[in-house]
Order: structure tokens, then C-alpha cells, then sequence
């Protein structure tokens, strides 16, 4: 059956080259864009190393804290916090696996061998959480530890990259010496490069913060710092009860630093992948909902507008094979046998532009990274590099494969049903109606 | 003519209501788009009140005590040192002007408050007012320009004198009528709900917006002098017209022998062209959807016009060659294609024009000049929409129109 069905699209497809043409690059076209928007939201939200997790997160960037002192405005402090902060009212939560604490975006920073020409690359400072919450792939050496964090030792964890830079080979460098911030640092471990669209964990050399005295860079009375942080949950199941207990943990600590008339403000934080992939400033609370939309409206418009055109050329098809289908009807095949054959070898056509789109899009999604995934307040001049394991996803397939289902049986519905309802002796006369 | 060409469409209302619904739908998104872009533009191109070429913002940092280099230092020493620093760019031939800054250079994504009163009256600006904290030569880097026609240089003396400059529409936002702040100029104020000391006002300086994509309306600013700095200091020099070329390589060069101050050293440098970029990739990826999705719709209505009518003048071959038989030239036979496609496209624009209107009065769509609906906008829109896809109804119905005008009518007709 499924073979007839082949046989009879491509037979189609050879009738009239042009008209297939068409209809096949309308679709493809569509498929192209379709995944593309699907592609751009997937590197946002979708797990990938070192942020396999990336379901299992929660992530709390910035926090908002007035003081009735302040001003009778209602003035609010909406920046990262500090160490302390975080420690009190997300590090100290029971729910959690664990809770990662890291400066809040990379800084470049210069790094060199002693006596030679400095280069600035992107640095970020973290605890040792860090590195259970995200997973690098290590080709050398470890990561710093609790004791060493603690001790506040001058240890690093470079990328590949950054060590071909300094040393030239990534192979015997654990353990070597070079400056960074005109500081002697040692080697921990050598991992490889990162992605800017791993936008919670990007850097390029990762170095405890107790070693720069960054945890001790405080402002309000020591409530806010440059201190984010992104809690790993046990499973998705546990973000209503980490989301309660934090809650209830704010309330407490609130009562607390009342005393200094210090109030934190939560702003339903904290926020899980796809809502903080849209949190950009710290004093509004984004809204996913209306991202959501807007994004099915671009779905709507790719997908209906290509529908209507190629259910005119279905139609139009069709009708040159009006007298087919009559002659079909007149030996009895139903109503709903003939429909699906109609939607079934337009599907062949369908998937076969549809893979053709897809195609397309993953090779666009490659050669157009810059453009493609160029992120907003990214703070580095490094392009968004991607690879396949960022890209292909066994999602990105199921997607692909729905929104070819949905744009067959928009395109192809109507016709198909309208051809299965022509009356048997109109047909064999050769008209549709 | 006309009347043949409506009767026509009338037999065909099948295929031809399946396009007359495309482009229906096609011209309302093409309308919205259209309305979209032009409230961006034309924020895009309002005066900035700034200007970022030649700059470059100097990032500090700072020894720690893991360093050999390390000096104790205190915070009035740390401050002597960036002085220091900036002393030192400021005597280099390519650089024209050095300022230190909080929260205060363009395409900046921090920003603080602050209000203002004055002094001798209730008179107040609450609404937003960024509170730009500089160094004298801020406005000499960053070109800001009086309403008055005071020139940077004069700016700067005025903050030198610990004089407060505002933005001119600092009290207009917040009291909904025109009141340029020039009528203030002298007077007064108090800063920080601090009604114990006061300030003069210098000079008031021309809108000064957020960004790019931020309208002058929403944007107002208040400067004045601050004195003390710290490594998260903004450190930005505007460099001669003619050196920008290596600017940053050389600078860099120099750095460790001649610029260290202290615990000071300079950790990186950015140019103002990247610091743009990356605080609008937002905006601009934004535009890059927009312009992506017309491009899409216009390729639908070719595509579809195209298929249609390859489909439709090869069934009307025959009528074709009785029409050139009948002395129809060939620019007649192609008007008369394109003119089909044309008058479906007149005939839903009423419609898709009354659903743009509802969608506008919906408030739907755009925002510019605090409206969604105004007459010239939205006529503007409304024909830009129109013409681009009647653009596209020519190229797509004119290459089938083309294979059908060339029919020989004899051969034709032969045939049938």
C-alpha cells in the first residue's frame, strides 16, 4: 500500500515538473523557517554540554531589594546579590541536589605567560558546586575542589583554546603556572571549548571566586554583590516545592534584615530555563506567556500562508485527475479510502520537501551561526559556535516531522475531501463539481 | 474590459478564492510588519544626543593580593591612582578626551535614578530620570550638545563649577505639556530628596535616548560632577578622527610598561561599535525576524501566483490563441493576465484594510508617538504593503503570462 502510494506521488511529481517544483520548494521553504524558529528557541532551552541539565534548572540572576530608608518613591536595588545572599536564602534550601554561585557574566580578563604580550578572554569566577550543576567535559586535570575553594587557592580551569594560547598544546599543561590579572595561577584541569549559547556557564577560564576576593565586592550593607546563582533540582517534579520553600525561606530571612528596613523582592524568582532565557533586566519579572505566543503566531503565519497555497496546486492537480477518482468511486472504493489516499501520497511529497527543508535549515543553522544565534548582551566578541549535539536533537525530528504533518493536512485536507465528495458520474464525465 | 476580467474571476471563484484568502491574509501581516518597522525606524533614526564614534570604553581592573606586583593601597590612594590613569591616556597625542563615569555611557545596560526638585518651588521630575554620574569631560567624550547651543567644552565648565545639566524634557514627561527645561536654566534644585543643600542648574542639553531602539520621549537624564572612583569606574576616551586604525592594538602595547597605576592596570578595551551591537542584538535580531518574515510572504505570493496561473494559461490556451487571432497583441494578452491578479489584490484590500484599521484601534500593533492609529502612518503602511505584493503579483503571474503571450495562434488552435 505504502509503496503504491510512493509510486503514484512520484509518477505526480514527473507529470508536471514545474508545478512540482513549486509546490515542493513552497513547502521546503516553510519547513526551512519553521525549524529554523524552532532551532533559534531549542539552543535557548534545550540540553546540551555542559548544560545537559538544563531541565533541572533554576536559575536566580538578580534580585530586587528595597529599603523603606531609601526614598519615600520606593526606590529598589535590582542587581546579582552576594555571596551571603544566596547562601542564606537558596544555598540553604533542602530540596535542591545542589546550588551552583558564580559571578554574573564573564569578564575578559588577561592572561599570559610572564614577560609576554597579554591576551584578554572571557572569565568567570565560581564556587565548586559549579562543576557538579554542570557537566564540562575534562581532557586533563579536574576540577578545584571544596578545600581548595575554601583555601582560596590560585587555581584555574582553562579551555582547550586558552591553553593553546599560553602553552601552545593542551598536553602536560595541568599543574603549569601562568598569569592571570598579572597573578600566578595554576592549571586544575583542561577542558573543552564552550559554547557563548551555554549562556549560564560560558567562560573561558574558570577560577574560584575566594581567590580574587570577589565574595568580599559587596553593596548594600553586603546584601547584593556580582553573585548569581542556578539551583539543580533532583528532578522537574521538585521546581513547585524548591519554588515554595524558597519562598518561605524569603520570608523568614526577610523578617530578618527588616531590622535594617531591608525587604527582599522575589519577583517569582526563581526562574526555570525558558523563562530566564528572556530575563534580561533584573527589576521585571519576564512574561512567557507572551513570548509563547508571539512565537505560535510565526508558526501560524509560516504554516498557513504556504497551506492555501498549496491546496490550490493540490486542487488544481486533482482536477486533472478527476476522472481517475470516478472511475475509483464507480468500483467502490469509499469516501474515506480515497481521502486518505489523496492525504497519504501528498504526505510522501510532503515529507520529502519536508526533510529537504530541514536539511536546509540545519546547514543554514551551521554556516549562519553569527546571525542565526547572535545573542543580546552576550558581552563577548566570541560567535555563537554550534555543533551538531547543540542543533539535533531527537525533538528537533518530532518537530519537524509535526509541523509536516500539520502543513499536509492543511494543504491537502480540504481538496482531498472535497475531490472524495464529488458525485461518481460528474466525475467520470471529467469535473470536479 | 474590466467587466470580461470580473465575469472571468467570477467563473474561476474557486482557485480564485483560495488566493483572494492568501492575499487577504497576506496583506493584513504584511501591514502589521510594515507598521512594526516603521515605529522602529523612525526611533532609529530620532537625534540620539550622543555620539559614539571614535569611542572606546577602558575596562579596569584591579591586583589582588595574590599578585607579586600587589601594593596595599587605600580606597583614597585607589582613587588617586585612576586619576592618575586617566591623566596618563589623556596626554597621549590620538587621544582627544578622557571621562570616568557610573552607570552613565551610552548602550549602557545598568543604569541608576535619581529626582530632582526645585529648590525655591514644588516643581519635581520623578518620572525615570537616569542619573548620570561624571567626570567634566564625559560630555566632551560622548559630544552631548546644549539646547541652548552650549558646545561640549561648555558643558564641561559648567560641571567643573559643580553645576547640574539636565536633559531638556525633564519636566515635560512628567507634567504632560511642553516645558523646556532652558526656562530653569539658574535656578536651584535639590538632587536626592535632600532638601539641605542645593545646586545650580548650568544648562539644559538636548534629549539624550537610552539607545537606538528607544524613543527621546521616555529618555531623561541628569548629570553632574562626581569626583571619586572606584575599578568598576566607566573609564571612556574619544580618540582623534583619524586613529582609530590599531587603536586598541596600540593601547594595548603600552598598557602593562606605561599604564599601570598602583594596583590599576587596564584589563581590556572595547570599542563603542561592539558595545552597540551587543547591547541592541536584541533589537536588531528583531528586525532581522521581521524583514526574514516578508520575504517569506512575498515568495508565498509569488509561488502561488505562479503555480496558479502556469496551470491556468496552459487551460486556456485555446482561449488565448482566439484572442490573438482576434488581433489581441502581446502586451495586451500579458495585461490582461496580470490585470486578473491585480484586481483580486483591489478587491480584498477594502477588507484587509478594515481589519488593519480594527487591529490599530485595538492598539494591536506598533507604538510611536505614544499612539497605534494615525492617519498618515497608516496609509503609508497600508500602500507599502500594496505595492510590495503587487510587485510580487507581476513577477509571478508575468513569467506564466510570457510563455502564454508567445503562443502562436495558429498552432494553437491547430491543436484543438
Amino acid at each position: 500500500m505504502i509503496k503504491q502510494y510512493i509510486t503514484q506521488a512520484l509518477a505526480q511529481l514527473r507529470q508536471h515538473p514545474i508545478i512540482s517544483a513549486v509546490s515542493i520548494i513552497g513547502t521546503a521553504l516553510a519547513i526551512f523557517l519553521i525549524m529554523l524558529v524552532v532551532m533559534m528557541q531549542q539552543v535557548k532551552t534545550a540540553p546540551f554540554a555542559p548544560e545537559s541539565n538544563r531541565d533541572r534548572f533554576l536559575h536566580v540572576h538578580y534580585m530586587s531589594l528595597s529599603n523603606k530608608n531609601w526614598s519615600k518613591t520606593g526606590a529598589t536595588s535590582n542587581q546579582p546579590m552576594s555571596e551571603r545572599t544566596i547562601k542564606e536564602l537558596y544555598q540553604s534550601l533542602k530540596t535542591p541536589e545542589a546550588v551552583a554561585i558564580y559571578t554574573c557574566m564573564p569578564m575578559a580578563t588577561p592572561v599570559s605567560l610572564p614577560g609576554k604580550a597579554a591576551t584578554a578572554i572571557d572569565m568567570l569566577q565560581t564556587d565548586d558546586n559549579f562543576w557538579r550543576v554542570f557537566d564540562f567535559a575534562f581532557i586533563d586535570g579536574k576540577p578545584y575542589d571544596k578545600a581548595t575553594f575554601d583555601a582560596a587557592q590560585p587555581v584555574a580551569v582553562i579551555t582547550e583554546s586558552v591553553a593553546r594560547i599560553l602553552f601552545g598544546t593542551t598536553e602536560g599543561v595541568v599543574g603549569k603556572e601562568f598569569l592571570l590579572s598579572h597573578a600566578p595561577y595554576k592549571v586544575a584541569g583542561i577542558v573543552k571549548d564552550v559554547s557563548t549559547l551555554a549562556n549560564t556557564c560560558y567562560a573561558q577560564v574558570w577560577i574560584p571566586y575566594t581567590s580574587t576576593g570577589q565574595d568580599k565586592d559587596t553593596t548594600a550593607d553586603g546584601h547584593m554583590g556580582l553573585m548569581s546563582c542556578t539551583i539543580l533540582a533532583k528532578s522537574r517534579d521538585d521546581f513547585d516545592a524548591i519554588r515554595q520553600e524558597a519562598l518561605n525561606r524569603m520570608e523568614t530571612y526577610n523578617l530578618l534584615v527588616g531590622e535594617d528596613g531591608y525587604q527582599f523582592i522575589h519577583r517569582n524568582r526563581p526562574y526555570d530555563q525558558e523563562k530566564q532565557s528572556i530575563s534580561f533586566s533584573a527589576n521585571q519579572e519576564p512574561n512567557v506567556e507572551a513570548e509563547r505566543r508571539s512565537r505560535l503566531m510565526t508558526f501560524l503565519v509560516l504554516l498557513i500562508v504556504p497551506a492555501i497555497n498549496l491546496s490550490s496546486m493540490t486542487q488544481s492537480r486533482l482536477r486533472q485527475r478527476v476522472s481517475e477518482i470516478g472511475v475509483r468511486r464507480a468500483f467502490g472504493c469509499n469516501r474515506m479510502e480515497l481521502m486518505g489516499q489523496i492525504l497519504m501520497e501528498n504526505m510522501v511529497v510532503t515529507l520529502l520537501a519536508g526533510a529537504l527543508g530541514l536539511l536546509m535549515s540545519v546547514a543554514f543553522a551551521y554556516m549562519g551561526n553569527t546571525l542565526l544565534f547572535a545573542q543580546p548582551f552576550s558581552n563577548t566578541l566570541n560567535p555563537p559556535t554550534v555543533d551538531a549535539s547543540i542543533l539535533i536533537h531527537g525533538s528537533t525530528f518530532g518537530w519537524a516531522l509535526l509541523f509536516c504533518f500539520i502543513l499536509n493536512l492543511l494543504s491537502t485536507g480540504l481538496p482531498a475531501w472535497m475531490a472524495s465528495r464529488t458525485n461518481i458520474v460528474t466525475a467520470l464525465g471529467g469535473r470536479l463539481h | 474590459m474590466n467587466k470580461k476580467l470580473f465575469s472571468q474571476i467570477k467563473n474561476e471563484w474557486r482557485t480564485n478564492l483560495g488566493l483572494a484568502i492568501e492575499l487577504l491574509l497576506v496583506s493584513v501581516v504584511m501591514w502589521w510588519i510594515t507598521d512594526n518597522l516603521y515605529c522602529t525606524a523612525s526611533v532609529y533614526f530620532e537625534p540620539r544626543g550622543f555620539d559614539t564614534e571614535h569611542c572606546y570604553l577602558i575596562e579596569m581592573g584591579k591586583l589582588t593580593d595574590k599578585s607579586p606586583d600587589y601594593t596595599e593601597r587605600t580606597n583614597d590612594q585607589q582613587n588617586e591612582d585612576i586619576h592618575e590613569l586617566a591623566n596618563r591616556l589623556r596626554q597621549r597625542p590620538e587621544i582627544e578626551a578622557v571621562s570616568l563615569s557610573y552607570n552613565s555611557y551610552p548602550y549602557n545596560g545598568s543604569n541608576s535614578t535619581i529626582n530632582m526638585q526645585l529648590a525655591d518651588d514644588t516643581l519635581k521630575a520623578t518620572n525615570w530620570v537616569i542619573r548620570r554620574a561624571v567626570s567634566p569631560d564625559f560630555v566632551k567624550v560622548f559630544r552631548y550638545d546644549g539646547a541652548r547651543g552650549e558646545t561640549p567644552e561648555q558643558l564641561a565648565e559648567m560641571l567643573e563649577r559643580d553645576e547640574i545639566i539636565v536633559s531638556d524634557n525633564l519636566f515635560t514627561s512628567t507634567y504632560k505639556r511642553p516645558m523646556p527645561m532652558t526656562d530653569y536654566i539658574g535656578r536651584r534644585v535639590y538632587l536626592f530628596n535632600d532638601t539641605t543643600h542645593s545646586y545650580p542648574l548650568g544648562a539644559s542639553v538636548k534629549v539624550v535616548r537610552y539607545g537606538d531602539f528607544q524613543s527621546g520621549r521616555n529618555a531623561r537624564t541628569l548629570l553632574f560632577m562626581h569626583d571619586f572612583w572606584d575599578t568598576d569606574a566607566e573609564l571612556c576616551v574619544r580618540v582623534r578622527a583619524n586613529q582609530d586604525v590599531d587603536f586598541i592594538e596600540r593601547l594595548k602595547a603600552d598598557s602593562e610598561k606605561q599604564l599601570r597605576v598602583g594596583n590599576i592596570y587596564i584589563s581590556n578595551i572595547r570599542s563603542f561599535k561592539d558595545i552597540r551591537r551587543d547591547f541592541q542584538q536584541g533589537q536588531y535580531n528583531k528586525v532581522r525576524d521581521s524583514i526574514t518574515t516578508m520575504v517569506f510572504l512575498l515568495v508565498n505570493i509569488f509561488l502561488g501566483l505562479f503555480g496558479t496561473f502556469w496551470f491556468r494559461t496552459q487551460q486556456r490556451k485555446c482561449e488565448i490563441a482566439l484572442h490573438k487571432a482576434h488581433g489581441a497583441t502581446n502586451r495586451m494578452v500579458f495585461t490582461r493576465l496580470v490585470s486578473e491578479g491585480w484586481l483580486l489584490l483591489l478587491l480584498v484590500t477594502p477588507l484587509a484594510l478594515a481589519i488593519d484599521f480594527n487591529l490599530a484601534y485595538a492598539e494591536l500593533n506598533g507604538w510611536y508617538n505614544d499612539t497605534t492609529l494615525e492617519a498618515g502612518r497608516f496609509l503609508l503602511c497600508g500602500a507599502i504593503s500594496f505595492l510590495l505584493i503587487a510587485l510580487m503579483i507581476a513577477v509571478g503571474i508575468g513569467i506564466p503570462a510570457r510563455k502564454a503571450m508567445k503562443i502562436d495562434p495558429a498552432e494553437a488552435l491547430h491543436d484543438e
